[in-house]
């Protein structure tokens, strides 16, 4: 049940907010240090990972003066364990932390999640304010879903599988040495690797368009809620996350 | 002893004489020959497109393998297929390991295969009496173990960031490493960089070349040589993961900046209307 606030009124609303809006701590710690580190992590990997095709630097001296590709693998491989861990540690998460850590889920086999996101869709298209979400709306939670988890996955696979063809029979070559025979071999398995990588571009360019999008339309802290984990809500919001239970 | 009874380049018989040598050493040694194959069988139209005395070499193929302790499959053609099994491999040419399943086979691939690595492992099985211990692959560890990048004598050129960019500059005549320029070393197991070729004298990063990865499945069809990365299989379209990557970029930016656009020039319009009701209503008090 949504609680009552009461109609707006916009010199009442300067004077006494809170009889208005009321807050809700919605992101819980464990899922703001995920995104973060995540983001972090996510950025540098793209970073480095295209350094390492196209190694541009080409420092002048002996190689005993430099070190810089080495290097550059090197920061690719700590954080890309740096995003496993983390991502792992999300998944763990899912299970453990309060509903809306669950709410990006793609619960495809119900009809109010579909409902959801078509009326989410049109709600981008008619420019409206719409309809408010405290957690993630179908929408989100399938872009996450298909581009942090999905290719999050993928990049995890392919890339441990990269990494462990330097000792072939090792521990990561009997975990994941087999994605190399499955996808063709290594000039699959870096090209695969390589393109996907360019699909957390695509996700960070439209997930950052629309937060800042969804946080001027909704004007409920939306953007600084991955930082203070707070959020605002009206009369009726709490309504459109019915759909999860 | 390594007695090269059957061997059309080493056989002192020809002909009918040759095929009854290895009648002969299948009937008088079941069980205890090593059958080293070369080049792979064709397996398209009943095996026609190699035929060797009247007879298929896929036929022969197996019925040679029946009676072998091991079998070797000598370079990347009875390894891995090779150019003949290069798509669209009209021919149906199989590696000797996706023909036969009842044997323990040993892949020896390199196109070709070092001297030294060929005898290597016979001289294993004659001295020691037992197959050498295989990788993933069916490749000997002790030759196939390690990549050529590995041991490379150019690598200290790789971590320094140190890369040859054309055949013709500065770093090329410096010996820089040849990542750039699409060399196979950091994918190939292979014995190269550690022992070389003809007695040591070079291999082909020694000469200037990168590695075209030639002990590595698909290496045929894995082009282009000369780049890193291979293209996208997209059918139709030759791409690099690079192109489709920005484009793909590009894509969400245009969307992002239309839908941005959009509302805009919503929010202006909205504007636009509240301002002129405002002052129709200003004119409308003027008038009264
Ligand atoms: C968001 C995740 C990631 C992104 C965006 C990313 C991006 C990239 C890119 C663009 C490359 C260059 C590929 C090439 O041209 O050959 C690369 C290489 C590589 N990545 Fe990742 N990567 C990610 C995660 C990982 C993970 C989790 C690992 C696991 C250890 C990993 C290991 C490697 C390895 C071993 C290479 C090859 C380095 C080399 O050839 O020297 N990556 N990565
Ligand atoms: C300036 C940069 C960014 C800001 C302000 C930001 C903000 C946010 C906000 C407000 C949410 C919650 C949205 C909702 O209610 O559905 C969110 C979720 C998320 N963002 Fe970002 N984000 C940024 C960059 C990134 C980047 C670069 C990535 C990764 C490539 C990323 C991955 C995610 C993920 C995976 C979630 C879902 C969180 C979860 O449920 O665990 N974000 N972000
Ligand atoms: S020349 Fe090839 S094998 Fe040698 S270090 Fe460079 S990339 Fe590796």
């Amino acid at each position: 049940m949504a609680r009552r606030v009461h109609p707006i009124n916009i010199i009442d609303v300067a004077r006494s907010p809170h009889r208005y809006f009321r807050r809700k701590y919605v992101w819980q710690w464990p899922v703001r240090i995920f995104h973060w580190v995540n983001a972090v992590a996510v950025t540098v990997l793209f970073s480095t990972g295209l350094y390492i095709s196209h190694p541009i630097l080409a420092p002048a001296g002996e190689p005993f003066n430099n070190f810089v590709m080495a290097t550059v693998r090197q920061v690719h491989f700590i954080f890309a364990f740096i995003f496993l861990i983390n991502f792992l540690w999300r998944i763990y998460w899912f299970w453990f932390g309060n509903n809306y850590a669950r709410s990006g889920f793609p619960f495809f086999w119900r009809r109010s999640w579909w409902k959801d996101l078509f009326r989410q869709v049109g709600d981008y298209f008619s420019l409206k304010r719409g309809h408010v979400h405290l957690g993630h709306n179908a929408l989100a939670g399938l872009s996450y879903t298909i581009f942090v988890i999905g290719l999050g996955w993928v990049q995890i696979f392919t890339g441990l599988a990269l990494y462990s063809e330097s000792n072939p029979g090792g521990f990561w070559s009997k975990l994941t040495g087999w994605v190399i025979p499955l996808l063709g071999g290594s000039m699959q398995t870096h090209m695969w690797h390589h393109l996907f990588a360019w699909g957390f571009i695509v996700f960070a360019i439209l997930h950052v368009y629309i937060v800042f999008y969804d946080g001027q339309q909704y004007k409920n802290g939306l953007v600084t809620s991955m930082i203070s984990g707070v959020k605002f809500y009206r009369n009726g919001d709490l309504e459109n996350d019915k759909w999860l239970s | 002893m390594i007695s090269l009874d059957y061997d059309e380049t080493l056989q002192a018989a020809a002909g009918h004489q040759a095929e009854e040598i290895r009648e002969r050493i299948m009937r008088e040694h079941p069980g205890e020959y090593v059958l080293a194959v070369e080049g792979n069988a064709p397996t398209g139209d009943g095996g026609v497109y190699c035929t060797v005395a009247g007879r298929t070499f896929l036929d022969i193929l197996k019925e040679s393998a029946e009676g072998a302790k091991a079998i070797i499959a000598w370079g990347s053609c009875a390894s891995d297929g090779c150019v003949q099994a290069a798509s669209p491999n009209p021919t149906g040419a199989k590696p000797v390991h996706e023909i036969i399943h009842s044997h323990p086979i040993i892949n020896v691939p390199g196109c070709p295969p070092i001297a030294e690595v060929m005898t290597g492992v016979l001289t294993y099985i004659l001295t020691f009496d037992k197959l050498p211990e295989l990788d993933r692959f069916g490749r000997p560890k002790m030759f196939y173990g390690q990549r050529i990048h590995d041991k490379c004598y150019r690598r200290s050129y790789f971590d320094a960031g140190q890369f040859v960019e054309t055949w013709e500059d500065d770093g090329a005549r410096k010996g820089w490493c040849l990542y750039k320029m699409g060399c196979r070393g950091p994918m190939t197991y292979n014995s190269c960089s550690t022992f070389k070729w003809n007695n040591g004298v070079s291999f082909p990063i020694g000469s200037g070349h990168g590695c075209i990865g030639c002990s590595e499945n698909k290496f045929w069809d894995n082009g282009p040589f000369y780049t890193r990365l291979t293209n996208v299989p997209l059918p139709g379209v030759e791409s690099t993961p690079d192109k489709i990557g920005k484009y793909a970029a590009v894509a969400a930016g245009v969307g992002v900046a239309a839908h941005a656009a959009s509302y805009a020039a919503n929010q202006g319009i909205k504007k636009a209307k509240k301002n002129r009701q405002t002052k129709k209503l200003l004119e409308s008090d003027k008038e009264e």
